[in-house]
This record gives structure tokens, C-alpha cells and sequence, in this order.
């Protein structure tokens, strides 16, 4: 394992947990409102 | 004009399909970062950290900049689409921050040997960080919708104020915080495998932040659209 490989990988599993938290919330919240309403 | 929900559903498809599509340039960046990039020989592995740092810190300076030019907007126009723009957008700058100021620290610790210090460049971020929390809660606090949005708006701007301190602060001030290398007069200082997925990576977070801003923001006026259709 390269020098320093373990701060780059908890950075970057910081990182990606951040954008799928958020983002997965936010499509799961449109996702919701959209079928609320139906597709017509 | 008053949000419908039919408008609302529009933009929210397109928030999400934005969203998915930002989603999937991320993944690119990571992989293109860890198999792609050579090793940098003094600081090993953690200069990778760089390629996620970099990239957010910038869509984080992004989103504030347009909550505070939007923020001027509507004071001057007083349309309620300017005050949800600027609430989505300060919502998203918080999650790029938070990205931001965790990264900045991981790589610190190895390269500065210290997750933290006070120099100039990392205590403005904190404080435009806190600033921002301060305006999420303010809105939160304050009920009536044209007094809260006004009161965000102002909070909004000096927020603003505080981005080009930031970006300017390493020539400032003395401080730890590498220069620029993009961002700067003269030409990017990186070899092309880096520069490449770095610019992807910049790529990437902002087609993030227009999806994240747009579902928010189409989120906000599902949630107007049927008040007033309950009213």
C-alpha cells in the first residue's frame, strides 16, 4: 500500500458518503412528491 | 408568479436526472483519480485527496456566490422563486463545505501533521461555514415567509462578501494552504494526467450542484404549490 493510503481512503469514503446521503435523500424525497401525484 | 405543481414536477425530473448524472461523473473522477493519476513522490497517497478537496471547495464558493447575487435580486424584485433559488443553493454550498472542511483536514494531518491550525485561509472557510449554518437556522426560526426571506437575503450577501477573502486570503496572509494552481493568472501547474482529473472533478461537482440546486429548489416549490392548493 502506497505511503498515506489510508488518509485518501477515508477521505474519499467521506466524500462519497456526503454526496449519497444528500443526494440520495433529495431523489428519494422527488421520487415521493412525483408518484404523490401520479404520472398524469 | 405562483409555483404550479405540474412546473414543480418538471423541474424536479430534471433535478434528479441532473442529480444521477453528477452522481455518476463522481464515480468517474474517483476511479480515473485512484488508477490514472500517478503517485505524487512527497506526499504519496494523500495528494489524491486533492482531486475530492479541490472540486468541492470550489462548488461550495460557487453556491455562496449565487446566494448572495441572488439574495440582491430579491431584494430588489422581491419574487419568491429568487428566495427559494438562494435557500436551495446556501442548503447545497453547506453539504460542499461539509465535504471541504473534512478533506482539508485528512490530508492535513499527514502532510502538516496537525488536522488543524488557524491560519487565515481555513479560518474564513469555518467562519463562511458558520455563517451559512447561521443562515439555515434564521430561516428556520423566522415564520412569516417575506420577513424570513428578507432577513436570509442580507445574511445571504455578507456571506458573499466573504468568498473572494477566501480565494484571496493565501496571497494575504501567511498561511499553510498550498497557492492556487488553477485558479491563478498564469497558466495551471500540474502534469496532464492530474490537471485532466482535476478539471473532471470540478466538472463533476458543479453538474452535482446544478442537480442538487435543482431538485432542491423544484422541491421547495412542490411544497408552495400544494400549500396553496390546500388554502
Amino acid at each position: 500500500m502506497p505511503e498515506n493510503a489510508g488518509y485518501m481512503i477515508a477521505a474519499y469514503i467521506v466524500a462519497a458518503v456526503v454526496y449519497l446521503i444528500y443526494g440520495g435523500s433529495l431523489i428519494t424525497r422527488g421520487l415521493r412528491a412525483l408518484r404523490r401525484d401520479g404520472e398524469g | 408568479m405562483k409555483p404550479t405543481i405540474s412546473s414543480s414536477r418538471g423541474i424536479m425530473k430534471w433535478g434528479i436526472a441532473i442529480t444521477v448524472l453528477g452522481l455518476v461523473a463522481m464515480a468517474g473522477v474517483y476511479l480515473l483519480a485512484l488508477g490514472y493519476t500517478p503517485l505524487e513522490a512527497r506526499q504519496g497517497a494523500a495528494q489524491k485527496i486533492f482531486y475530492v478537496h479541490v472540486p468541492a471547495a470550489w462548488s461550495a464558493m460557487v453556491a455562496f456566490t449565487l446566494v448572495g447575487l441572488v439574495s440582491i435580486l430579491y431584494l430588489w424584485l422581491r419574487d419568491e422563486r429568487l428566495d427559494a433559488f438562494a435557500a436551495s443553493s446556501a442548503e447545497v454550498g453547506l453539504v460542499f463545505s461539509v465535504i471541504m472542511l473534512t478533506t482539508g483536514p485528512i490530508w492535513g494531518k499527514p502532510i502538516w501533521g496537525t488536522w488543524w491550525t488557524w491560519d487565515a485561509r481555513l479560518t474564513l472557510t469555518l467562519i463562511l461555514f458558520l455563517l451559512f449554518v447561521g443562515y439555515m437556522t434564521l430561516r428556520s426560526a423566522v415564520h412569516d415567509p417575506a420577513e424570513r426571506a428578507r432577513f436570509a437575503a442580507v445574511l445571504g450577501i455578507m456571506g458573499m462578501v466573504l468568498v473572494p477573502f477566501i480565494h484571496l486570503s493565501v496571497y494575504l496572509f501567511r498561511t499553510l494552504h498550498p497557492m492556487p494552481i488553477v485558479l491563478k493568472p498564469s497558466s495551471p501547474s500540474l502534469p496532464p494526467e492530474m490537471l485532466r482529473t482535476l478539471l473532471l472533478g470540478f466538472l463533476a461537482t458543479t453538474v452535482l450542484y446544478v442537480g442538487f440546486v435543482v431538485l432542491r429548489y423544484g422541491l421547495a416549490r412542490y411544497a408552495m404549490a400544494r400549500l396553496d392548493e390546500e388554502s
